[in-house]
């Protein structure tokens, strides 16, 4: 299964926003769904950084490795800038929080989503320095952790490079600049679409800050606030997002999106269904 | 498939979320905030240092006295931090303390937070500049301003920045102006009444000059007073939306046509303020373009002080130092609160005293402006016989102005007759600032002896362009020395004792109640000086040019100095002749700390 085939990103690229509703969330079941019976603690991905990611994001809270957390992301990625990874944890019911990091990333966080009013359902793209497994983690009502996760091969470096913008003057003028679509009746009610223009620095890459969204809310038309993000180094540059809506969310008047990077520059558009 | 992990530890939970929240309460109680008290009081509380210049009125005087003519001698280095990257250019930045912790700009916009004690770094701010900046004088900072839970400093591509002190996070940012029009930030906000006071940089590049106020807590702008005669201040509604709040002088009483509307002015060094007549005090820069041929008349407010009453927004008064500039003698040097007893009447003088680009040192009346005394603080003055006491203004000796470039006969270059000059645009003394003992009466100035040659050509302006018409070489006086530290007093005119520096002097001074004066030298030393008869008697090497002003503070029974190292700054990039002087000296990026040896 090649969920983000090359080809079709590439026809994302030339068409933009255009294409996101063709950008399936692709069930997923590569990794998990072969996965054997589970040993208490083991875990799926035999991943050497396992230990230290479950003291690092979850110290002794439960978790559990559960299938009904979907992570869908390229086997292989040809693009280390640009791992597109798409997370569907719906079928957990009520989440109050979805982490999603890499294990061997020299930064590890990437985003954590929190679906105040709308299907824990969203997606990303992000920079892998390395082959990494890619996990999203959803914390229930109950306090208990859910992971799901895949890994992703890739030949690195996505990391420590400068950012393709940093080369160029274009995101001095077009810093924060939003386009976003709202395309309804794809997948779990309406599907949000956006992209930020922000060159996203991890401060790795030498001489130049780490330089990243750090925060992102979407309200409704009446200002309900219905997901909010933190973004961290390991998001791509100029980000694409999709964040699955509730049904006719659109109605109530435009979509607000807000949100602030690490210097403090603000982000603020509209979106008119 | 679920597949619990350490359940069998759950109740531990409970315990370390107890112990996590008792933890918290004890870092909020041990983090304090920075109160109004706390800065009006700045010069007087000598376990901290929370403006710039140790107090709002910019003294840089310290009482404090375990470190002395006697005990100088015991001082050695506590700890060094390194800036660390690739970053190691001018470091002009003068520390701030509290709470046991150092607020210290770097290079290229950076922020740190460190342990006063240890040099452990808390944390590190680092600002993500566009490639477009223009900073006249390379990519330099001069330090942070501290209030409440903030600590809040400008940035190269003219934002204002403020961090929440303990966490190094973003609370708010606002941008002072747009830097692809040539705007700036270097120096040190200072806060005055909960607002926060900053000027601007570009004189260069033919912006307009520009002071602000805004809540220091949110950023929100209080009012703003443009430098350039003709400009509309504002005051702002709780919308944040302009309310017209009078024009600054008259348009064209003192400019030419249009000239005013790119007339550069920039008070690009901190504001300082007196609680005592409540006024905030701010220096402007040179008037644009530098071609003075273009623009007739006295080109207000540029290289004045001027004072701005805080509440309105307007200013109460000015003195302008170098009417009609065409040399570059910026006026934005510190004006720095003093009193003295008049030596005709024994009345006590509520004073200001600066030491001026242009080579005087004037003494003015600080509750109404009026000019009490004004003489040279350099060996050679050319393009001035002196400054009249009655009216305030200088005796111009005319053919020391660089020569008209559209006169008759000037020849098709366009080039108007050089001259000689002394001292040169990097003036008599730069941004370094100079301090004033109470104790000795004397103001120590960090002066340097230069001329240049200096020529006026046409220009024009172009947003975002350099906006001079004028060329200039720098040329030294002296063979033995650029840079002289002296004792200067500002009653009887006299300059008391000097300290000769090979290389130019580009670094603040500090005196103290222990007698000492510290400054550093471009040679990378630290050095105290015994503040009344000017013998050296203690210096430090730190590895790289000193050119930011040094600070100390008392902590656990102890005293501290602090100076930041790493040369560069206006002079490796503007120096002419004198680059032979300076150009094997390294940079670097570097913060030291000094206290008493204990045997």
């Amino acid at each position: 299964m090649k969920p983000a085939h090359p080809a079709r990103r590439t026809v994302c690229a030339a068409l933009g926003l255009a294409c996101a509703a063709a950008l399936p969330f692709v069930a997923a079941g590569r990794v998990l769904a072969a996965a054997p019976a589970l040993q208490p603690g083991a875990d799926p991905l035999d991943s050497s950084r396992w230990d230290d990611m479950r003291r690092a994001f979850f110290a002794d809270a439960p978790v559990v490795f559960d299938d009904r957390i979907a992570v869908t992301a390229p086997f292989s990625a040809e693009d280390p800038l640009n791992v597109p990874v798409a997370i569907d944890a719906t079928a957990l019911g009520a989440v109050r929080e979805v982490l999603v990091f890499a294990d061997f990333n020299p930064i590890v966080k990437a985003l954590r989503v929190e679906p105040l009013a709308a299907p824990a359902a969203f997606g990303l793209r992000l920079k892998l320095q390395q082959s990494s497994p890619v996990r999203a983690a959803a914390r229930t009502a109950d306090g208990t952790w859910h992971l799901g996760g895949a890994w992703v091969r890739t030949s690195g470096g996505g990391c420590t490079l400068p950012s393709l913008g940093s080369g160029s003057a274009e995101w001095q003028q077009r810093l924060n600049e939003v386009g976003a679509r709202l395309w309804p009746g794809v997948g779990h009610g309406d599907r949000l679409r956006l992209r930020i223009v922000h060159p996203m620095d991890t401060g790795l890459a030498p001489g130049i800050p780490a330089f990243h969204i750090e925060t992102l809310e979407i309200a409704d038309g009446a200002g309900r606030v219905l997901v909010r993000a933190e973004a961290f180094e390991p998001v791509s540059e100029n980000p694409v997002f999709s964040f699955d809506l509730p049904a006719g969310i659109g109605a109530a008047g435009p979509l607000r999106i807000r949100g602030r990077d690490n210097n403090g520059n603000l982000i603020d558009a509209e979106v008119r269904p | 498939m679920h597949t619990p992990l350490r359940s069998a530890r759950r109740p531990r939970l409970l315990a370390s979320f107890a112990a996590t929240a008792f933890a918290l309460a004890a870092l909020n109680a041990q983090a304090k905030g920075v109160s109004d008290d706390d800065i009006v009081n700045d010069a007087t509380i000598t376990t901290q240092v929370v403006t710039h210049g140790l107090g709002t009125k910019g003294q840089r005087y310290s009482p404090l006295d375990q470190v002395n003519i006697e005990t100088v001698k015991n001082l050695v280095p506590v700890w060094s931090f390194s800036f660390g990257g690739e970053k190691q250019r001018g470091q002009q930045s003068q520390p701030l303390i509290h709470d046991g912790k150092m607020y210290v700009t770097a290079s290229y916009s950076r922020i740190f937070a460190l342990d006063a004690t240890t040099g452990q770094k808390l944390w590190k701010y680092e600002h993500r500049l566009p490639d477009g900046i223009m900073p006249c004088c390379d990519v330099i900072n001069r330090g942070a301003a501290l209030y409440d839970d903030l600590v809040i400093f400008g940035t190269l591509d003219a934002q204002l920045v403020a961090l929440n002190k303990d966490t190094g996070k973003v609370v708010w940012r606002q941008k002072i102006e747009d830097y692809k029009a040539g705007y700036s930030f270097t120096a040190a906000p200072q806060i005055v009444k909960g607002m926060v006071i900053t000027g601007n940089s570009g004189g260069e590049f033919g912006i307009v000059g520009r002071v602000d106020a805004r809540d220091a807590k949110t950023g929100k702008l209080i009012w703003t007073r443009p430098t350039v005669e003709g400009h509309m201040g504002y005051t702002y509604d709780a919308e944040g939306k302009p309310v017209d709040n009078g024009i600054s002088g008259t348009t064209n009483a003192t400019w030419p046509g249009d000239l005013w509307k790119t007339g550069g002015a920039a008070p690009w060094q901190a504001a300082y303020y007196d609680p005592d007549v409540d006024l905030i005090y701010i220096g402007t820069g040179n008037p644009a373009p530098w071609n003075s041929w273009l623009r007739p008349g006295d080109n207000l407010y540029s290289s004045s002080t001027i004072a701005i009453d805080p509440d309105t927004g307007k200013i109460v008064w000015h003195y302008q130092s170098t009417p009609h500039d065409g040399w570059d003698f910026d006026g934005v040097n510190e004006f720095i609160s003093f009193e003295y007893n008049d030596p005709a009447t024994g009345k006590l003088v509520k004073a200001g005293g600066k030491a001026d680009r242009n080579g005087f040192f004037f003494v003015n009346d600080r509750t109404d402006g009026k000019l009490l005394n004004a003489f040279p603080f350099v060996n050679r003055i050319d393009w001035a016989k002196g400054i009249d006491l009655k009216t305030g203004r200088p005796i111009y000796d005319e053919e020391k102005r660089p020569g008209n470039p559209f006169a008759e006969g000037v020849g098709e270059d366009k080039k108007g007759k050089v001259v000689f000059n002394a001292p040169s645009f990097l003036g008599g003394k730069n941004q370094m600032p100079m301090a004033f003992s109470p104790k000795t009466g004397y103001f120590y100035v960090p002066a340097n002896e230069w001329g240049m040659d200096i020529w006026n050509e046409p220009i024009s302006y172009k947003r975002g362009a350099a906006y001079l018409g004028a060329g200039f070489t720098i040329k030294p006086l002296h063979e033995d020395f650029i840079g002289a530290m002296r004792a200067v007093d500002p009653v009887s005119g006299k300059i008391v004792w000097e300290v000769k520096n090979n290389a130019p002097l580009w670094g603040g001074v500090m005196t103290t109640g222990g007698d000492l004066v510290f400054y550093g030298t471009p040679e990378g030393y630290l050095k105290a000086i015994d503040a009344r008869n000017g013998k050296e008697l203690w210096q430090f090497q730190t590895g790289s040019g000193v050119i930011a002003p040094p600070v100390t503070w008392e902590q656990d029974g102890e005293q501290y100095v602090a100076v930041v190292s790493g040369w560069g700054g206006a002079v490796p990039l503007w120096g002419g002749d004198v680059a032979k002087r300076v150009n094997m000296l390294e940079q670097g990026g570097s913060v030291w700390v000094f206290k008493l040896h204990k045997s």
